[in-house]
């Protein structure tokens, strides 16, 4: 079994599902001949062609539209934003057609496209670079929004994603790019969407996270159970829709949730998250909702970007929190 | 002696600014330390040592701008043991990350901006998707209020019977189990206050035009208030001696007609732009009568020339009409006097307001027994409470308690 980083593990599955699949395809800046800026797509070009591994022009909506072009006519595109921060022209496309194209033609088109992009912040980069936008994308019917948070999710979320007949939008975490390795078995074999993962079993407090800070979260988890406090530790995995039925369960077990996210709180997927659990599972809270979550600014230049992720301490912080009310 | 040239560092920049060197001439390097910061267009990143050895000479100092490809370090290489074959040398100056498994070259650092954390280390992890589970039976829900609540009286929500909505317990299921399973006696702080029913007849929160009779006491009402000078003076009349079957209202009526004998000007009229004042002879008793659509004050007229039995058909006269809305504007015009006879339902004293171009009028309130002194001993007697608003702009204080001692001699006779 290979020891493999997150973006080696992105890189196993779009070649896996190209070499299973003849009509997927892989296009955007510099994912040919330069692999990629993050090297995702590393290889690909030497090995299915030029046909299949396309250097695009500098422009996110021209990606988008094609993919979505293609994507309507039986082909399997996958294309990449450099970084969150240029996916918002590409926006439009991916609202305005991708999310409603099966809808517009009664089910006659549908589109499915994956639209990779790197997310969050943490590796020092200038402005625009470790942008969180996933709650505009989770706000978005009719198109999925995924983060995976380890090498082997990313490997059997983007393997189901490629997969799925709608829009995915993957959002990849690029502070854990390279972060460490796991063994992943390049077999095929896809992780359910729409499916939380439950990392760490526990019984006092539930903590929902998802993308790179999954690895504060269990970093806090681990912490508190040096001292006895048990947590649940769960992973979104799938932004939107949400699986509920996880979350639910699990609080009602607890009593107890607290929701880590880097994206700016306000309007943030933690507040959708929070809302259901209100309506849902009132009776079984024994505290008021906790959230630790990123400011409600632009990402800081890279000197303060620490500053305004949660860190380890801050997510701690804010369990104690919700576990002493 | 291998000579490291500065790798592309990304996005195919011609060159990058030294920022400062983290290594010296004569120093021993391992494999990836870094040897320098640069500062490409884009960010500051550390340059990594692609080999082991003792660094020889530096190229460049602070602040020199290195292009692409050019002399960066040169290297001692110990032994020549790791010396790189000339196709890994040629791979670390364009790192790539397929170099063969233990050749000690430059990494990719796998990003064209910023610094991506890389480490080898293997992490095992597990993660479950959750199969739907049992729902433990012995789970308690509650509200979080009803569970703050539970903590401040000490009670355990688990050991408590739910009663409530969809098998919660609630806050009445945690008071019960504080009063230690006395269900009576828990219950005893009552939620609702036993009250009146809310009034149908009233709209409440909407508003509404004042109409009729309210719109004529805000007239009225409003000129007294910007003209009259306005006192008040309270006392009791003792009818302690009255003879049995005497009709109040009736002597109340006979009472203002005797102050107004003894001090007529309170039965007057006056003009204060004129500054002129008009005392009547005849008094026309105006009643102020509360009525469902406000405030109604029919006359009587002439009330100095009548008799007990006339005053009261004349009175029942009046109280029919009120009730009916069918007192004519005639019937309410000119009044020289006004009788406010509010005590039927509450109230001791009032102020009462004069009306222009009226210059008195006498309030009295409910009929009650006092404790009165008399001759040195106590007795309860029953008075009628008394105010006189006069207008102090025609009328002196002496006048009107003059007025009020003639309307209280009178009241207080026997019959």
């Amino acid at each position: 079994m290979a020891k493999v980083t997150m973006v080696e593990a992105i890189t196993m599955a779009m070649a896996h599902e190209m070499e299973k699949d003849p009509s997927v395809v892989v296009l955007g800046e510099d994912v040919g001949l330069n692999g990629g800026v993050f090297r995702a797509t590393q290889g690909l070009q030497q090995r299915f062609g030029k046909e299949r591994v396309m250097d695009t022009p500098l422009a996110e909506a021209l990606i988008a539209g094609i993919s979505i072009g293609m994507a309507t006519q039986g082909m399997k595109p996958i294309a990449e934003i450099q970084f969150s921060g240029f996916i918002y022209p590409a926006v439009d496309q991916m609202i305005n057609h991708a999310g409603r194209l099966r809808t517009r033609t009664r089910g006659r088109l549908h589109v499915p496209m994956v639209l990779r992009a790197p997310s969050g912040g943490g590796i020092h980069a200038p402005e625009h670079h470790s942008e969180s936008n996933e709650a505009m994308f989770a706000h978005m019917p009719g198109i999925r929004t995924v983060m995976p948070s380890s090498p082997s999710r990313a490997y059997g979320l983007l393997l189901a994603a490629i997969r799925d007949p709608d829009p995915v939008v993957f959002l990849e975490p690029t502070r854990l790019y390279r972060l460490n390795k796991a063994e992943v078995e390049d077999d095929g074999k896809a992780l359910p969407l729409d499916t939380c993962f439950v990392l760490r079993e526990g019984e006092d407090v539930t903590l929902v996270s998802w993308g790179a800070m999954v690895h504060e979260t269990l970093q806090a988890a681990a912490k508190l159970g040096e001292e006895g406090i048990s947590c649940d530790v769960i992973d979104l995995a799938t932004v939107a829709p949400i699986d509920f039925d996880t979350i639910l369960e699990s609080v009602e077990k607890t009593g107890r949730l607290v929701i880590i996210h880097e994206a700016p709180r306000n309007c943030g997927v933690g507040a959708e998250i929070a809302a259901t659990v209100a309506e849902k599972a009132i009776y079984s809270l024994k505290a008021p909702i906790g959230r630790v979550t990123g400011y409600d600014i632009p990402m800081p230049l890279f000197k303060l970007e620490h500053d305004y992720m949660p860190s380890v301490e801050r997510v701690i912080k804010g369990i104690r929190k919700v576990l002493e009310a | 002696m291998r000579t490291f040239n500065l790798p592309d560092l990304g996005e195919g920049l011609q060159e990058a600014e030294i920022v400062s060197w983290h290594v010296k001439e004569g120093d021993i390097v391992k494999v990836d330390q870094p040897l320098l910061s640069v500062e490409t267009a884009k960010a500051v990143v550390d340059v990594p040592s692609p080999w082991a050895g003792k660094i020889a000479k530096l190229h460049g100092k602070n602040g020199d701008i290195i292009p692409t490809h050019s002399a960066l370090v040169d290297f001692d290489i110990e032994g020549g043991a790791t010396a790189p074959a000339k196709k890994e040398e040629a791979a670390a100056q364009k790192p790539a990350p397929d170099a063969k498994k233990g050749t000690p070259i430059a990494e990719d650092s796998g990003t064209v901006v910023g610094n991506v954390p890389t480490s080898n280390a293997v992490v095992a992890e597990t993660a479950i998707i959750r199969k739907k589970q049992k729902k433990d039976p012995a789970r308690v829900k509650a509200l979080p209020s009803v569970r703050i609540l539970a903590k401040q009286l000490g009670v355990d929500l688990a050991s408590i019977e739910p009663t409530g909505k969809n098998d919660t317990v609630s806050a009445d299921d945690v008071r019960r189990a504080q009063g230690g399973g006395a269900p009576a006696a828990a219950e005893a702080p009552a939620t609702r206050w036993d009250l009146p029913a809310k009034r149908a007849d009233v709209k409440y929160g909407v508003a509404e035009p004042m109409r009729g009779p309210r719109r004529a006491m805000h007239a009225s009402m409003t000129k007294s208030r910007s003209e009259v000078a306005e006192c008040t003076l309270f006392d009791d009349a003792d009818i302690h001696n009255w003879q049995p079957g005497q009709d109040v209202t009736v002597r109340i009526i006979r009472a203002i007609v005797a102050g107004c004998r003894a001090e007529p000007e309170l039965n007057a009229w006056y003009d204060g732009e004129k500054l002129e004042r008009t005392i009547h002879e005849r008094v026309d008793l105006a009643m102020a009568v509360d009525t469902p659509d406000g405030l109604i004050v029919p006359i009587l007229r002439k009330v100095e020339s009548k008799n007990a039995q006339q005053l009261r058909s004349d009175l029942n006269r009046i109280k029919e009409a009120t009730r009916n809305r069918s007192v004519s504007p005639a019937d309410m015009k000119d009044p020289t006097i006004t009788l406010s006879n509010f005590g039927m339902m509450a109230g001791r004293y009032a102020t009462p307001v004069v009306v222009p171009p009226q210059v008195a009028i006498l309030g009295t309130g409910g009929l009650r027994y006092d404790v009165v002194p008399v001759m040195g001993g106590i007795e309860v007697h029953k008075r009628i409470p008394l105010s006189i608003t006069f207008d102090h702009r025609c009328i002196t204080g002496g006048t009107a308690c003059r007025w009020l001692a003639a309307v209280i001699k009178d009241l207080e006779r026997p019959h």
